[in-house]
């Protein structure tokens, strides 16, 4: 079977840009320019397109949000949300972006309108990172604050409810005591576990069913990432001195190793701080990103490097592991204009800055569910707000018939109205000549008397 | 003799007898006859047959014995013997015997419950009593390790049939009996809750009775709170319960499907909400014993206690099922009903009482006492009205009372507020009467009376939170002011403080909602005030109570995590940081180094207060100053030193700290830290006790890679240049200007950023620098240690040779500054060098050929040092016309030196020459 994992890293200077390789080969593929992402905010809108939220600097007040469709270089969107966006991330499928920002501030839109559909304050501190639990269904939030918090979509778009409740998250999980770095949500549904990793030296597994801390590992530097294995059996924290841990999940272990408790063995390679990590499934392949610059690619059964990309001068900030678009083949960069072409026009619009409150206040959105695998990968999910204007459309195209259908049903009504008032009038008539027959009837008789 | 003369006569007779009628036959003696033919077989034949022992007589070797010598089993049969000093006795001799023989009990211990739990309904007093004794301090606490699951539910049975004993008295024994088993055992409460509680109830509806004995009745319902304080009454029990078991469950594990405790109750949801009336009607039996008393005695206070401290847990266990929400715990549709009845029995019945008051006495004693009732009236008050907002006027009285228990003048009030006239005549009576008895008594009681005040005000600091929520904001302000008036005069070790404190961190930094300070609220002016109070609190405890320091640190943390942004928590927390110089530590303008509590505190604190340095949302320099002299104390463990630098650097990342601020800081770190001992030896690096060296290389590692990633290295640089070179010329000992060359090279790229200045001035300084580095090195390296203390003297060497290499004008000007420093008297004041150990002259010829020497040894400064070969041979030149023109003045040892370094330079010279053709 043809592997079809690419690789994408961006950078925090403008320079290095977005990279993207093919995992398999190395081939370097195209380079999207003039990026300078954040940390935690690049992300692969159900691979249609790559999105990345902008910070020149840390201290900015201002960012932006970038689209980059596969086959051009140049972003080819841009908007402007009323904060710096931080993490940003979407759902798997696309259908949604959310993105966290610097007064801690959760922004909810919807990809297809770009329409913000829901900002809320999530913590007291800048928004660190995003993830979407494996359904969808949660968004788990870490904040500077050292908060780890865990969201339901469905009661944080449901505004009677949120009213209703003292507070909008499932579980706010406050053990650490700095920033938390990097969150990662294991399998198994509700019985997930989370990890989170901050700047005080210690990762802790939550169980996401009881908000309770299950473990908590303490490393000898701080983590700036983390990656689940495939199989939970063990995790890997990429550190700031460079070294790559393996701490152990599963098995209580008893012997701890020269690192510390549960922690197994490193992965090192004289790099600089590792500053991201991901894991390409289908090649068993780990990924880590480092200060350095460097994207390295290890094989976790030997711990052994396999293979080396050259990013660019700054460090990595977020490595993508995404399966290769379908119409992507290899080489379509190059010779396929027409088909670029097609793609950019398909980008979605700029996401709104503010959420627009008067529209439709009451309209729920609607999600269609991916009911089979076999959808093609860039079918547009549309929310009911589209829906009813293509309705709209529909309509005014075939008004005629419609008119039709309401001339008919008015003549219907008419009819029915008809009857009922020589109904009623009969009845009148009746009622009318009983009560003169009473009256004369009475008279009749008090005049007997 | 008649008697032998009888004897005699009947052997005349019988002889005279044998006639012919009677012939003897004779026979041999011992022989038997042969049976005769038609003999009937008499014989019977049987097994064995045993007859029961006599117990004295019996064989006892080898068996545990009781002081009487009697076995177990004897002993046990006693114990159902009809007389009850046998009885009594054979419990004490059981008891007698486990204590004796502890192996014994531990094989027979279901045969011994079985036989002794019959006991607990014996008629008589003293055998109950001397049963309780028996389990209570030998069977119990020796059974405690093993399952007792079984063990309970024998001795459950029996409980509950005596506690349906006709006779009265075994009744509350029967209490007493189940309350050990639950102090024993507790989950066995939870199994037989709804049975155990129902039988409370019962006895407590026959009102008659427990006037007559108190002491019993005291006892029971000892265990009555004992069994209810195992209710899930507060959130907050059950979370730190849990808190416990973290960290040893094993991850992706099935939950056990073992019924929960809490699910266990969730049953049971209805028997305590009936045990609240009938619990304030025995209440009430007690109210005219109190004002028809002239004195409340121990046992009925004592009861009152027990009492009010049940209805106070049942109650927050109804409350607390309640705010569960859970649908078990409201379910079925009498619930209302019941919840109404509860509640109307308590506003009509109970809380009228309130507050109880001495009528006739004024000591000291028995006003606590009635503080003590008073305050737990108050604790049911408080949960009940967390769940039905009360009356205003019944609101109104007990907020009196709160504020007044909490400002601690509760005397006071009860007697100016209540009744004063009457309280007025009967004092006037009574004064004569207690004078004495007063007058001693006020001196004596005052600390214990504070004592009393301390231990019970405790109880209702954790529902000050919910109430300023509930109540109008006048009440709001008087009873925060009454709070904060507490919090300030209780001292810094007490429980009381640290519930004060949890009271404070609930309303500070609410973890529910997300609040902002609202400067309107009469909240906000109290929590200014708290805040303010921290730091100062923190530098008065000192390293006295660690465990204060730390709930205060994390209060401060959580502060600061929480503040938002740009409010005016931002800002007092901001301002923080200059009551913290203090504690972190201070230098003192004499030079002298004032440490706070910081470094004395144990490791967690230390990193929660580190922590709480990120979020500030600035850092200034005095600060910084003061965070810096604590990193130079040599007792500060490495660990936290590397934790503060982390921090510190993401807390500049973050903006936080200006660059120059962040640059000092680290430049004030390498140059300051003393590093011992200070004379080079590397044996002696790798330990951690005798020398830090190893320490302020990992310092020096982590400041540099904190350098590089600040961002551009060039501007960096340029900051860091001048700075440096500054430092390097007041000539830091070696360690320290290594370092900071380190931080220099880290930033400097090929070829090199230093301007041409910098470069005069650091040529000079490094010509001192390599002198003194070569003097440590050795003359011959052939023994192991020598070697290392090549290595070390090579990562000395290192910074000079990157610099060399990035600026070969640099290696020059050094070279030619060693050539004029051999000439240079080393006594003249007026000499610019920075030699600091190397001053003898012939020493410093060594050092100098030394380092010469090392740097042809590695093959890149080589190739380097290859190009200043006329420097070198310059050198030589000098070395050789200070022999030949100074040789009357020195002595043979050091010509002999001179020489020695002489020749070896000139063959590192010579080969130079030799290869000088090939390049």
């Amino acid at each position: 079977m043809e592997k079809m994992d690419l690789v994408i890293a961006s950078s925090s200077i403008t320079e290095a840009g977005i990279g993207c390789w093919d995992l398999d080969s190395g081939a370097e593929q195209l380079r999207y320019k003039s990026s300078a992402s954040t940390q935690h905010g690049l992300t692969c809108v159900g691979q249609r397109f790559i999105a990345s939220a902008q910070l020149r600097e840390p201290s900015a007040t201002s960012g932006s949000v970038l689209y980059w469709s596969w086959s051009k270089p140049q972003a080819a969107v841009k908007s402007f949300p009323s904060e710096p966006i931080k993490p940003f991330v979407s759902n798997s499928v696309g259908t949604y972006v959310v993105g966290g920002g610097q007064s801690g501030d959760i922004y909810l839109w919807e990809v297809e309108s770009g329409r913000l559909i829901k900002k809320w304050h999530a913590h007291y501190r800048a928004v660190t990172c995003l993830v979407f639990s494996k359904d969808d269904s949660l968004l788990i939030s870490g904040s500077e604050d050292g908060c780890v918090r865990v969201w339901s979509l469905i009661m944080v778009c449901n505004d009677y409810e949120s009213q209703r409740a003292s507070h909008l998250y499932e579980y706010s999980l406050t053990e650490h005591t700095l920033r938390v770095t990097d969150i990662v949500i294991g399998h198994g549904g509700y019985n997930a576990i989370i990890i989170s990793a901050s700047e005080d030296r210690t990762c802790k597994v939550w169980s996401l069913s009881h908000g309770k801390l299950l473990r908590n590992i303490v490393f000898p530097s701080v983590i700036d990432a983390i990656v689940l294995d495939p199989g939970e059996n063990v995790f890997y924290a990429g550190s700031r001195d460079g070294n790559i841990y393996i701490a152990a999940l599963n098995a209580e272990s008893s012997s701890s190793s020269s690192y510390g408790k549960h922690i197994l063995s490193s992965l090192y390679d004289h790099s600089k701080a590792v500053t991201c990590l991901a894991y390409s499934i289908e090649g068993n392949l780990l990924l880590s990103g480092s200060e350095d610059g460097m994207v390295r690619i290890w094989d976790p059964r030997t711990l052994n490097i396999v293979r080396m990309f050259k990013h660019g001068k700054g460090p990595v900030n977020n490595i993508l592991v995404v399966r290769r678009p379908n119409h992507l083949t290899l080489g379509a960069f190059s010779n396929s204009h027409a088909s670029s072409r097609r793609q950019c026009s398909l980008l979605p619009p700029p996401l709104e800055k503010y959420v627009n409150m008067d529209e439709d206040a009451n309209k729920t959105t609607v999600v269609r569910l991916a009911t089979a695998c076999n959808i093609p990968p860039d079918a547009p999910y549309y929310s009911s707000h589209i829906m009813d204007e293509h309705i709209k459309q529909v309509e005014q195209q075939g008004s005629s018939a419609a008119n039709e259908m309401e001339v008919e049903r008015l003549k219907l009504e008419n009819r029915k109205t008809m009857h009922m008032v020589e109904q009623w009038k009969k009845m009148y008539d009746k009622v009318h000549e009983f009560c003169v027959n009473e009256l004369l009837n009475g008279d009749e008789v008090g005049s007997t008397n | 003799m008649p008697r032998s003369k009888a004897s005699s006569k009947k052997q005349q007779k019988q002889q005279k007898q044998r006639g012919v009628d009677f012939k003897k036959i004779k026979r041999k003696l011992g022989r038997k006859l042969p049976p005769a033919k038609n003999a009937t077989n008499t014989e019977i034949k049987s097994k064995a047959i045993v007859l029961p022992e006599q117990s004295v007589a019996s064989e006892k070797a080898g068996l545990a014995l009781s002081k009487k010598g009697l076995t177990l089993k004897e002993l046990l049969q006693q114990t159902s013997h009809h007389n009850a000093k046998v009885r009594k006795d054979a419990l004490l001799g059981i008891k007698d015997l486990f204590q004796r023989y502890p192996a014994e009990l531990r094989l027979h211990r279901y045969i011994v419950i079985e036989k002794l739990r019959e006991r607990i309904s014996d008629n008589d007093r003293v055998v109950r009593e001397t049963l309780f004794q028996l389990l209570k301090t030998v069977v119990f606490p020796a059974c405690k390790e093993d399952n007792q699951g079984p063990f309970v539910s024998l001795m459950m049975a029996y409980i509950f049939n005596a506690m349906t004993h006709l006779a009265f008295d075994v009744r509350l024994m029967a209490f007493k009996f189940c309350d050990l088993v639950v102090q024993y055992y507790p989950p066995s409460f939870s199994l037989y809750a709804e049975k155990i509680i129902q039988n409370y109830e019962d006895i407590l509806r026959q009102n008659q009775c427990y006037l007559q004995d108190k002491g019993k009745l005291k006892s029971a319902l000892a265990g009555l709170v004992r069994c209810l304080s195992l209710l899930p009454c507060n959130k907050r029990n059950t979370e730190s319960c849990e808190k416990n078991f973290t960290g040893q469950r094993i991850l992706h594990a099935f939950e056990p499907d073992v019924p929960t405790e809490s699910a266990g109750f969730s049953l049971i949801i209805k028997k305590p909400k009936d045990l609240v009336p009938v619990l304030v009607n025995c209440f009430q039996e007690f109210i005219p014993l109190v004002h028809s008393m002239l004195l409340l005695d121990t046992q009925s206070f004592d009861c009152m206690h027990y009492i009010l401290q049940s209805i106070d847990l049942a109650v927050g266990f109804v409350v607390y099922g309640i705010r569960q929400g859970k649908p078990a715990l409201h379910g079925g549709p009498d619930v209302a009903i019941w919840d109404q009845t509860i509640s109307s029995v308590l506003l009509k019945r109970f809380f009228n009482v309130f507050p109880l008051n001495a009528t006739h006495n004024l000591s000291e004693k028995f006003d606590d006492r009635f503080f003590i009732l008073n305050i737990v009236i108050a604790q049911i008050f408080l949960h009940y009205s967390e769940w039905i907002c009360p009356p205003a006027v019944l609101l109104e009285k007990f907020l009196e009372f709160i504020e007044v228990a909490l400002l601690g003048k509760v005397k006071g009030l009860l007697l100016s507020n209540l009744k004063l006239e009457r309280n007025f005549r009967i004092l006037m009576e009574m004064e004569f009467k207690f004078k004495k008895h007063y007058d001693l008594k006020i001196c004596s009681d005052t600390r214990s009376g504070k004592a009393v005040w301390e231990k019970h005000v405790l109880s209702l600091l954790p529902f000050i939170p919910k109430l300023i929520q509930q109540v109008s904001s006048d009440w709001k302000s008087r009873i925060l002011q009454a709070f904060t008036k507490t919090f300030e005069d209780c001292s810094p070790d007490s429980s009381l403080k640290l519930a004060c404190l949890s009271a404070i961190e609930e309303m500070l930094v609410p973890t529910d909602e997300m609040v902002c300070p609202d400067s309107s609220d009469p909240l906000f002016e109290h929590q200014i005030i708290w805040i303010r109070a921290l730091p100062a609190l923190l530098i008065l405890v000192d390293d006295k109570h660690p465990s204060s320091s730390q709930v205060v640190l994390h209060l401060l943390l959580r502060l600061g995590q929480r503040a938002c942004v740009n409010s005016s928590f931002a800002w007092e927390y901001d301002n923080i940081q200059y009551s913290l110089c203090k504690f972190y530590g201070s230098c003192q303008e004499e030079g002298g180094i004032c440490y706070g509590p910081f470094i004395r505190l144990p490791r967690d604190s230390q990193e929660l207060s580190v922590c709480g340095l990120y979020y500030f949302s600035y850092l200034d320099q005095l600060s910084l100053n003061s965070i810096a002299c604590c990193c130079l104390c040599p007792e500060l463990e490495p660990f936290v030193l590397f934790r503060i630098i982390e921090v510190l650097h993401s807390s500049f990342n973050n903006g936080h700290i200006q660059i120059a601020d962040h640059i000092s800081f680290f430049v004030t770190l390498l140059s300051r830290f003393k590093v011992f001992p200070e004379n080079i030896n590397p044996v002696v690096e790798n330990d951690v006790k005798i020398s830090n060296r190893g320490t302020f290389k990992l310092l020096t590692n982590a400041v540099c890679s904190c350098l590089s990633q600040m961002g551009d290295d060039s501007l960096v640089f340029q900051l860091l240049e001048k700075v440096i070179l500054d430092q390097l010329l007041s000539k830091p000992p070696l360690d320290n200007a290594c370092a900071m060359l380190r931080m220099l090279v880290m930033l400097d790229s090929k070829p090199t950023r230093l301007s041409e200045q910098s470069i005069i001035t650091l040529s000079k300084y490094l010509s001192g620098y390599l002198i003194d580095v070569g003097h440590c090195i050795p003359e011959d390296d052939d023994d192991t240690t020598e070697s290392a203390r090549i290595q070390t003297c090579y990562y000395f060497f290192l910074p000079c040779f990157f610099l060399f290499d990035r600026s070969h004008k640099l290696l020059k000007l050094a070279l030619n500054m060693m050539g004029s420093l051999i000439t240079e008297s080393t006594t003249s004041p007026l000499s610019q060098n920075y030699i600091q150990y190397a001053m003898d002259r012939s020493n410093r010829i060594n050092a100098i050929v030394s380092t010469l020497l090392l740097m042809h040894k590695d093959a890149k400064v080589k190739t380097i040092i290859s190009l200043f070969k006329v420097e070198t041979v310059n050198i030589l030149q000098i070395i050789y016309s200070l022999q030949s023109s100074e040789e009357a003045n020195m002595n043979i040892e050091e010509r002999h030196k001179i020489q020695c370094a002489y020749d070896r330079l000139k063959i590192i010279t010579g080969v130079l020459h030799n290869e000088l053709p090939a390049i």
